[in-house]
């Protein structure tokens, strides 16, 4: 299956899609950028932490809601285009913490409406979010907990390090939600640097950490995180992320995203000169 | 006897504080993007603390060994982990148990005199002036240490210092109207700033002033607090970090001067970020340094 063919036949309008990776690791650019040439819309975006992938869909106008713990650019700096759209009110946030969205997932996996949790109890989230309950426990003691909504995601989108052609992926370095994100997604695309038979998976540490039954398309796209990280080959380009922070989306839309194919779009990021660069 | 070190920043100054309180049994959260942090947890695992765990929130993982701090290969040192979580797991294995005692510092955009922080929003939340990348795991975790939660910010004054009522949303739990989350947690700890030491006096749970750094008077402390800061009788000095600290800060843990990120602004913190990429993107060995514990 090719990149097209996987956005176009999986991903939907106004779908929930989960992003797999965490802050400038491991992201699924390639899928992002996919989805954005493809102009969908009124997509809602979940994703534990999120950076560029998140400010890139918002940037063009592919988003309607957005549930994050954290929405940023790292150490480079706060992400220009969540911001404003959060400031100017065209994007809804759900306010997120780290265990709202893990518990949300661990409730869909387990198919029951909402977990339990001890966090959040004296912040101001039970204002600003409705489906979020303050309850005592129900088996009798007097604890006080917060109930925490499901998350069903409609399509996770993740990039892994290897992958055979029918979908056990291996991810070395940190999973994240990535597991748990498959495990629940009505579908599950992934991207990965190399396609390696099912042999080699069985001898990878953590062997297939996302199992071939819970995935729904694999595409072989070597640098497909560009220019966010994946361990254990290259690490994220910290001079394209400068470059984004200091360029006009729209031109970086048509001179990074329109590109033709993915090799052009190498070549126009710095080509083997920026390859050899992260590279680990 | 320890020699007193006469020439350090402001940075390496809080980054020595924030490495004084760690103890020999903390498992160490290292979040996303606090370099400061970071540098602090190695600098104490090489002195005092040398059996201390990092927990990467960044790889979801338990390291043992100190490795020099670095921008760009931050995955080759969580990476090498004894144990990989996936971030549920994470999420959870964060909350204190019975079997460890955790530390983790927070740094707020805004703190009132109760230890309430805000990383959300600056403004109305429905309409906010400025949306902030927000709390992350600050909101699950504030109310819970049973060590505490511990705080620090490089810009103390009244936009960060303010009073509840200016606290635009509660993301971290300090201790909600003077008395302790209802989480179990004994509260936040200590506020580390460029100006002094803070900590919280047992009785109304308000922040008061522990220690002034050296060469900062007492008024400049208030009037850079937006609430009524108690000062103590006889306020003493901050004890400045040692030669021995500040070597080793600046030789092993963090050459590249990482930490500063977090002080610097403007054109002066573009260019030292320039200057780290490119130091690292010239390092052939990209596995950062691993350190000797003393």
């Amino acid at each position: 299956m090719t990149l097209e063919e996987a956005i176009a036949e999986h991903v939907q309008n106004g779908d929930l899609i989960g992003i797999g990776g965490l802050s400038f690791w491991r992201k699924p650019i390639g899928l992002c950028r996919e989805i954005i040439r493809q102009n969908k819309k009124d997509l809602t975006l979940c994703t534990f932490v999120g950076g560029i992938e998140v400010d890139m869909l918002i940037g063009a106008n592919c988003i309607s809601e957005i549930k994050a713990c954290f929405v940023g650019m790292e150490i480079f700096g706060m992400a220009p285009n969540y911001r404003k759209a959060i400031e100017s009110g065209s994007i809804k946030v759900s306010e997120e913490s780290e265990a709202t969205i893990a518990l949300g997932l661990r409730a869909s996996y387990l198919k029951v409406p909402f977990m339990p949790l001890k966090g959040i109890i004296g912040t101001d989230f039970p204002k600003v979010r409705n489906d979020i309950k303050q309850i005592v426990d129900p088996l009798g003691s007097d604890v006080q907990v917060m109930a925490v909504p499901k998350i069903d995601l409609d399509v996770a989108i993740l990039h892994v390090p290897y992958a055979d052609e029918y979908g056990n992926c291996n991810i070395s370095g940190a999973v994240w939600m990535d597991d748990d994100m498959a495990k629940t997604a009505k579908k599950t695309i992934v991207t990965t640097e190399r396609i390696v038979e099912t042999e080699d998976i069985r001898y990878l540490p953590g062997k297939a950490q996302l199992p071939q039954q819970t995935t729904t398309a694999v595409v072989k796209l070597p640098f497909g995180a560009h220019p966010t990280s994946c361990y254990d080959k290259y690490t994220f380009d910290a001079s394209h992320i400068q470059a984004y922070l200091n360029m006009n989306f729209e031109e970086y839309k048509k001179k990074f995203i329109h590109s033709k194919s993915h090799a052009e779009y190498l070549d126009i990021a710095g080509g083997s000169r920026m390859i050899l660069d992260i590279l680990l | 006897m320890t020699e007193i070190a006469r020439d350090y920043t402001t940075d390496e100054l809080m980054t020595v504080l924030m490495a004084r309180e760690v103890k020999n049994d903390d498992v160490m959260i290292v979040g996303v993007a606090t370099p400061m942090v970071w540098a602090a947890f190695t600098l104490a695992k090489v002195t005092h603390a040398p059996d201390a765990i990092y927990h990467y929130i960044m790889g979801n993982t338990f390291v043992i060994e100190p490795r020099q701090v670095s921008l760009l290969y931050l995955e080759m040192n969580t990476a090498r982990a004894y144990r990989f979580q996936n971030s549920c797991e994470c999420t959870l294995e964060s909350l204190p148990s019975d079997k460890l005692t955790t530390i983790e510092f927070f740094r707020p955009a805004q703190v009132d005199q109760y230890g309430n922080t805000n990383n959300i929003c600056i403004g109305d939340w429905k309409n906010p002036k400025i949306r902030l990348p927000g709390c992350a795991g600050i909101a699950d975790f504030s109310g819970f240490y049973s060590r505490g939660s511990f705080l620090y910010t490089p810009r103390h004054d009244t936009r960060t210092f303010v009073p509840t009522e200016k606290l635009f949303f509660i993301s971290g739990v300090g201790f909600p109207e003077g008395k302790p989350s209802m989480c179990g947690g004994i509260g936040p700890q200590c506020m580390i700033t460029n100006l002094a030491y803070l900590n919280f006096d047992d009785k109304t749970r308000k922040m008061k002033i522990g220690t002034i750094h050296p060469g900062v008077d007492i008024e400049t402390v208030k009037n850079s607090t937006g609430f009524e800061l108690i000062v103590p009788e006889g306020v003493n000095e901050t004890t400045p970090p040692t030669v021995e600290e500040i070597a080793l800060l600046r030789e092993k843990v963090d050459p590249l001067g990482i930490r500063k990120l977090e002080v610097l602004a403007g054109k002066e913190r573009e260019d030292l970020l320039d200057q780290i990429i490119q130091k690292e993107l010239a390092m052939v060995n990209r596995f950062p340094k691993s350190l000797s514990i003393s």
